[in-house]
């Protein structure tokens, strides 16, 4: 052997160990701070891209008109698409729209029946929608708005305007018509990709004329060709407000068909009630509009684009169909993206209860529900463990049985819950008969905690020591009244940590309860409802595809909640050990 | 060696020292086992009403293995075997009386302070309590008499509900002293109740023996020849399991009868 190394290296090599052990140590802290930071980050801001066609210009009152819903609905504005879909029934109800599970009853007063249509369709010959009701006038509309919940209308902004202000129970939505149209070619694949999703940054160098080719934004090889709006139309004045608009240089279209563009769009020259809207022209958007010659020069200029809007290009699109050209060569609005930061989690997502599978609303009975779970397991599962713990270390004598027994709670502490789920399916909710339901999730999830309980519980008991079992047992007292006065209350912290331990594992656990707990998201009502939990929201969010936001932000709650039931129950034994019963 | 005891004279002929006469504990014959090993060995002893008896001996020479016996405390131990008479008050402790009364007429104080983790209160309160005093008043009282009867009333009066493990050894110590006390039993059993305890504490509480010994049968294992010459009425030398020698203090340590405790004495082993 050799001898001993001089003090210095030995010192050294102390130091390195040392400095290992502590770089190990904090990297761990790191670590977890980092994850829960992370998921907290997740859960309480929220970063998404919105892809649209549409720029993000909202019109309150486009073309003179107005589109109106129950004040009860959140949305303050829509895509073109949007309303499109609403009057066209794409949608049937208003969950993809603002979140509530309104069925959705778009109506439309007759008297401006072809306005209407030319703003929601794009074309007044278009067919609206089965599920929309045509009403005799704008004061129906209205009426009809502020009654049904799932209402939207469209009416002239005047008439709007005057409702509000007399106090109906409904509310504008603004409407996002304007986008960047591009001639197909500029649409079309280059090699296995497409034109990328343009920034607002892209947009705006794309309007004032410096990007030169597509080939810029990933398009094919093809000049860029900025065309301006008609001057002094709806749309110039739109693209002017939405402050996307930079230089542009060319004019594609008269100014002598101006004044009849203009005309044609305002509402506000039409007689508001008991005028027959019919009678106005067949179609403002046909060939001799200037609104369809510029469009007819993004059709046919290969490189082409300007701003449209929506129904203008849906109205050109529909008839050139008609006339036999086929979808793809038409023009066809630029995806524009943004990256949107807001917050993602509110106070009104703790106090509402969840809809529409957790799609919109809080998570107010999922918390619930966890408490519930919570507290029935433990009543549950504590007071089995803890006895089973103070019989293998009070009564039980030391032996083969002892043996098999702790081997057997070890094997079980290590079982994968999905087994504890398939087995709770199988017997509880089965063989029981208890369905699927609370109960049955919380029987499944207490045999599944036992096993920490009762290890947990086994030390404390053992850590308490003799001499005080001895000295009770001195003073006349029998062997239960000790355990029950005397080791019971000292092992107490012990105890209660081990359960705090197990109800961390029960509250994050979610295989064994997806197959027994059920997951209706409403408040559990009895043993036997099924209920959902933080953890099988959090999974079904995922797995379902519904949120990633809510469940990240699930995830935070669930963290806090944890974090706050470790922290109190820390308090408490604290406050145990303290006092050790000393409060008489 | 216990002849001077057990020869005394009939109870009516000396009426004062009538309680004295009949022995408090008798033990004849008194073998004990744990498992293979025997340790001890045909003890044969007598002890008086409120008389301090110390038991010394080398380590692991019985003296608490009998001290347990006395109480049955050694029931707790598995594969203790036990054979022999121990008479508490003519009453054979193994079948006339169950173990509950005997443990609560039969108290213990042990070698290392061991106060419960609940509070002083709780603590003095826990025997009479377990015992089916519930009058608050009445356990009041108790509590304060016995804290005390223990010397310790004073300087803990005024906190009495802060934990018992705050207090200093030597106050726990009497503490202890005090919960056995509560269950008013009359004999005390102690095992090396000083042995953990600095020198002041160890004073303090051998002051209180003597006081206590009006009212209680004290025996007392103790490690400390000095203070089994101080406090003690009779000592009894243990060794190997076998209860060599038991007599007055007096004699045990000036005149021993057996060479070996006169070894042990004058310090040769042990």
């Amino acid at each position: 052997m050799k001898t001993a190394r001089n003090p210095a290296a030995r010192k050294r090599s102390e130091n390195i160990a040392f400095g290992i052990i502590k770089a190990l140590s904090y990297s761990t802290i790191a670590i977890l701070a980092l994850i829960i930071g992370f998921i907290l980050y997740r859960g309480l801001r929220s970063t998404s891209e919105t892809r649209s066609t549409m720029l993000p210009f909202c019109e309150k009152e486009p073309d003179g008109l107005a589109i109106i819903v129950n004040s009860r609905a959140s949305a303050s504005s829509m895509d073109w698409q949007t309303l499109n879909g609403i009057f066209s029934d794409e949608y049937i109800n208003w969950a993809k729209i603002d979140a509530r599970p309104d069925d959705l009853l778009p109506a439309i007063p007759a008297t401006i029946k072809a306005q209407a249509a030319l703003l929601a369709l794009g074309g007044q010959n278009n067919e609206w929608g089965g599920l929309t009701s045509v009403l005799a006038g704008e004061d129906d509309a209205i009426r009809y708005t502020a009654d049904k919940a799932g209402a939207v209308a469209i009416v002239s902004a005047a008439a709007a305007r005057r409702a509000i202000s007399g106090g109906a129970a409904i509310k504008t939505v603004g409407l996002r018509r304007l986008g960047i149209a591009a001639n197909s070619q500029v649409l079309e694949l280059v090699g296995s990709g497409a034109i990328r999703d343009l920034s607002d940054a892209d947009i705006r160098r794309l309007l004032s004329g410096t990007v030169h080719n597509w080939k810029e934004f990933d398009g094919p090889d093809l000049p860029v060709s900025v065309l301006s709006a008609p001057r002094a139309s709806a749309l110039e004045n739109a693209l002017a407000a939405s402050g996307y608009a930079g230089q542009v240089t060319q004019s594609a279209v008269p100014q002598s068909s101006l004044a009849q563009d203009t005309a044609s769009r305002g509402v506000s020259s039409v007689p508001r009630t008991g005028t027959d809207v019919q009678a106005l022209p067949a179609s403002t958007a046909g060939q001799n509009s200037p609104t369809a010659a510029y469009l007819g020069r993004i059709n046919s200029t290969p490189g082409a684009c300007g701003p449209v809007f929506a129904e203008d290009l849906a109205g050109f699109g529909a008839e050139q169909t008609d006339a036999g050209a086929s979808g793809d060569s038409l023009p066809a609005f630029l995806m524009r993206s943004a990256t949107v930061r807001s917050w993602n989690l509110s106070l009104s997502y703790l106090v509402e209860p969840p809809q529409l599978s957790g799609r919109t609303g809080g998570i107010s009975t999922i918390i619930l529900n966890t408490v519930f779970m919570i507290a029935l397991t433990l009543i549950i599962a504590a007071p089995i463990g803890i006895a089973a713990a103070v019989y293998l270390v009070e009564y039980a004598k030391q032996g083969r049985l002892l043996r098999a027994l702790r081997l057997g709670t070890e094997t079980l502490a290590g079982i994968p819950s999905i087994i504890f789920g398939l087995f709770g399916m199988l017997f509880f909710v089965g063989t029981c008969h208890f369905g699927f339901g609370l109960l049955s999730g919380c029987l499944t999830l207490s045999l599944m905690i036992l096993p920490t309980i009762i290890r947990t519980s086994e030390e404390a008991l053992k850590s308490v020591p003799d001499p005080l079992r001895e000295a009770s047992l001195a003073l006349g007292a029998t062997k239960l009244t000790t355990i029950r006065r005397v080791v019971l209350p000292a092992a107490a912290p012990g105890i209660a940590t081990g359960l705090i331990l197990a109800v961390g594992r029960a509250v994050g656990e979610t295989a064994a309860l997806i197959f027994t707990m059920g997951s209706d998201y409403k408040m559990a009502k009895g043993l036997f409802s099924s209920a959902r939990v933080l953890s099988t929201h959090i999974y079904l969010l995922f797995a379902e595809g519904i949120s990633f936001d809510k469940a990240f932000s699930t995830a935070a709650v669930l963290l806090v909640m944890v974090l706050l039931f470790n922290l109190l129950a820390r308090r408490l034994v604290r406050h145990m050990s303290r006092n050790s019963g000393g409060n008489n | 060696m216990t002849e001077a005891v057990s020869t005394a004279l009939p109870a009516a002929g000396l009426p004062a020292e009538g309680p004295a006469v009949k022995p408090k504990i008798e033990v004849s014959g008194l073998n004990l086992w744990y498992g293979e090993t025997q340790a001890l060995k045909n003890i044969n002893i007598e002890v008086e009403s409120n008389s301090i008896t110390a038991l010394i001996g080398p380590s692991g020479c019985g003296k608490s293995t009998f001290l347990r016996t006395l109480d049955r405390m050694n029931d707790l131990i598995p594969g203790v075997r036990t054979e022999g008479r121990v008479l508490y008050d003519g009453m054979d402790v193994f079948k006339d009386i169950d173990v509950i009364e005997l443990r609560k007429r039969v108290g213990m104080v042990f070698q290392k302070p061991n106060p419960f983790p609940m509070s002083i209160y709780d603590n003095v309160a826990y025997g009479p309590r377990v015992h089916g005093i519930r009058d608050k008043k009445e356990l009041d009282r108790i509590v304060e008499q016995s804290l005390r009867s223990a010397a310790l009333f004073d300087e803990i009066k005024d906190r009495l509900s802060r934990p018992a493990l705050g207090l200093s050894g030597g106050q726990q110590q009497r503490l202890c002293i005090a919960r056995v006390l509560a269950v008013e039993p009359d004999v005390l059993l102690m095992d090396e109740p000083t042995s953990a305890l600095d020198p002041i504490s160890t004073a303090k509480i051998e002051s209180l023996l003597a006081g206590l010994k009006n009212i209680y049968t004290i025996i007392i294992v103790t490690h400390n020849m000095q203070q089994a010459g101080r406090v003690s009425d009779r000592t009894g030398f243990f060794l190997h399991g076998e209860l060599v020698e038991y007599g007055s203090t007096k004699d045990i340590f000036f005149r021993p009868q057996d060479p070996r405790t006169e070894n042990y004495i004058s310090g040769r082993f042990g």
